[in-house]
């Protein structure tokens, strides 16, 4: 899994290197966001990007489970700036009983392109429904641009 | 989008110069100065933070007090009114003269000025069964309406376009409220009240969930701008008010039965209509109450 995961960020690495000169291919993005799903999101969020059992319902320590990211849960209504926002700032509910990040921040553990595959890739969850309802709220909202 | 699926309503004194110009004109439901019994129920409250006014609705009439609820000048509505009734009225921050009124069989009307003339904004919508709804806390071009059996409809260009962003609380909402408590996702709070409580969703509509454990139809709902973590709820018998954008309730004094309308205003006042037709204000977060338009 190591070597897996250092080929992948060897391949992430470049393509940020290449990403102001060379976009990368969807696909690459994809294969990338995969694999960086499934080294740092998907031991909360679920293999398959299911969630959390009962994730809709406060956890014995009152915080929220997190949620699915695929077509059951509701990731895909929130634009591009707000799903880097989150992945690189973390997030915690509102009414969460502790004050602690329940989504830790990424920042400086995942580099731009690195947080877009991951989107891109959590994009492939969804239902083409879905994918259009994003994209239609993602054009006041994209990533931004310059970030590192 | 051309004028016949999009008319305009004018007061009767500018009626016949539309006419003449060959407007839509429909003609107003609501004469001014008409006078409401006061048993008539209040369906709707909303408070213009701009102009410091207070608005109340009936079934088919809207009025509007710049004197805290002790005198009332009419604002005609078009015929088109009387194909339905009001359910909701909703003044929208940083936005001047700019009025919507919602109702099933009507759906959606917007005025940009004061209430002379009207557009109908309900084109993209399913349907005119409008159940409720709200403009944004701060962002005067974004509304929110409930469409029956379908759900909750944003708009960001003051209804040009709407989009189906949810299918709603599963019980069912009488009305609700766009709140600029902090915490959100996105850039609010939807606070809806239903036929078990108060529901909750953030306005990227990531799920809505139960404010408290109020367990009863709840008939109204209404926040404090100032201090948007203070809510108001009124239910059958009583009134509630949670400091903590809906997680607990305690109850307070309610100025009658079943309250129909509540708003409270920037500096504190709360105002509540109760169905039997009376208007009350508290100055004292809702601890007094006292009648006002009698």
């Amino acid at each position: 899994m190591v070597n897996v995961i250092a080929v992948l960020s060897g391949i992430v690495a470049s393509a940020t290197f290449a990403d102001a000169v060379t976009p990368l291919s969807d696909a690459a993005l994809v294969s990338a966001g995969r694999a960086i799903y499934q080294h740092s999101c998907a031991s909360c969020h679920g293999a398959r990007g299911e969630g959390a059992r009962a994730w809709q319902q406060p956890d014995r320590r009152g915080e929220l489970p997190a949620p699915p990211h695929d077509s059951s849960g509701h990731t895909w209504k929130h634009s591009d700036a707000m799903l880097y926002r989150i992945v690189q700032q973390g997030w915690r509910d509102a009414f969460n009983k502790t004050e602690r990040l329940t989504m830790p921040a990424y920042k400086g553990q995942l580099s731009r392109t690195e947080t877009i595959a991951v989107i891109t890739y959590l994009k492939t969850l969804w239902t083409p429904k879905q994918r259009k309802f994003q994209r239609e709220e993602s054009r006041r909202q994209p990533f931004p641009t310059g970030a590192p | 989008m051309s004028i016949a699926l999009r008319p305009i309503w004018h007061r009767p004194a500018v009626v016949a110069t539309l006419l003449l110009a060959g407007s839509f004109a429909i003609g107003s439901a609501a004469a001014a100065g008409k006078i409401i019994a006061p048993s008539a129920k209040i369906v709707a409250l909303d408070f213009d933070v701009d102009n410091n006014a207070l608005f109340k609705a009936y079934s088919r009439t809207l009025y509007l007090s710049r004197t805290e609820g002790r005198d009332w000048e009419a604002i005609a509505l078009p015929n088109v009114i009387n194909r339905g009734h009001i359910t909701s009225i909703s003044i929208p921050a940083k936005s001047r003269g700019v009025l919507y009124v919602a109702g099933p069989g009507f759906g959606v009307l917007r005025s940009e000025d004061d209430g002379r003339r009207w557009n109908a904004i309900n084109s993209g919508l399913p349907s005119n069964d409008v159940v409720a709804l709200s403009s944004h806390a701060d962002q005067p071009e974004t509304l929110y309406v409930l469409v029956a059996r379908r759900g909750i409809f944003r708009s960001e260009d003051a209804g040009s376009h709407w989009r189906l962003m949810d299918t709603g609380p599963r019980a069912k909402v009488v009305q609700f409220v766009h709140s600029n408590m902090p915490g959100s996702m996105q850039t609010g709070w939807l606070f809806a009240a239903t036929a078990r409580g108060v529901s909750r969703s953030m306005d990227c509509f990531c799920g809505w969930r139960d404010a408290g454990a109020l367990g009863r139809p709840v008939t109204a709902v209404a926040y404090q701008r100032a201090h948007p973590k203070e809510v108001y709820a009124a239910a059958k018998d009583a009134l509630f008010f949670s400091a903590d954008g809906g997680e607990h309730w305690s109850p307070l004094p309610s100025p009658g039965h079943n309250v129909s309308a509540l708003v409270a205003t920037p500096a504190g006042t709360l105002y509540a209509a109760v169905s039997s037709g009376g208007l009350f204000r508290s100055a004292d977060a809702g601890m007094t109450w006292h009648r006002v338009d009698e």
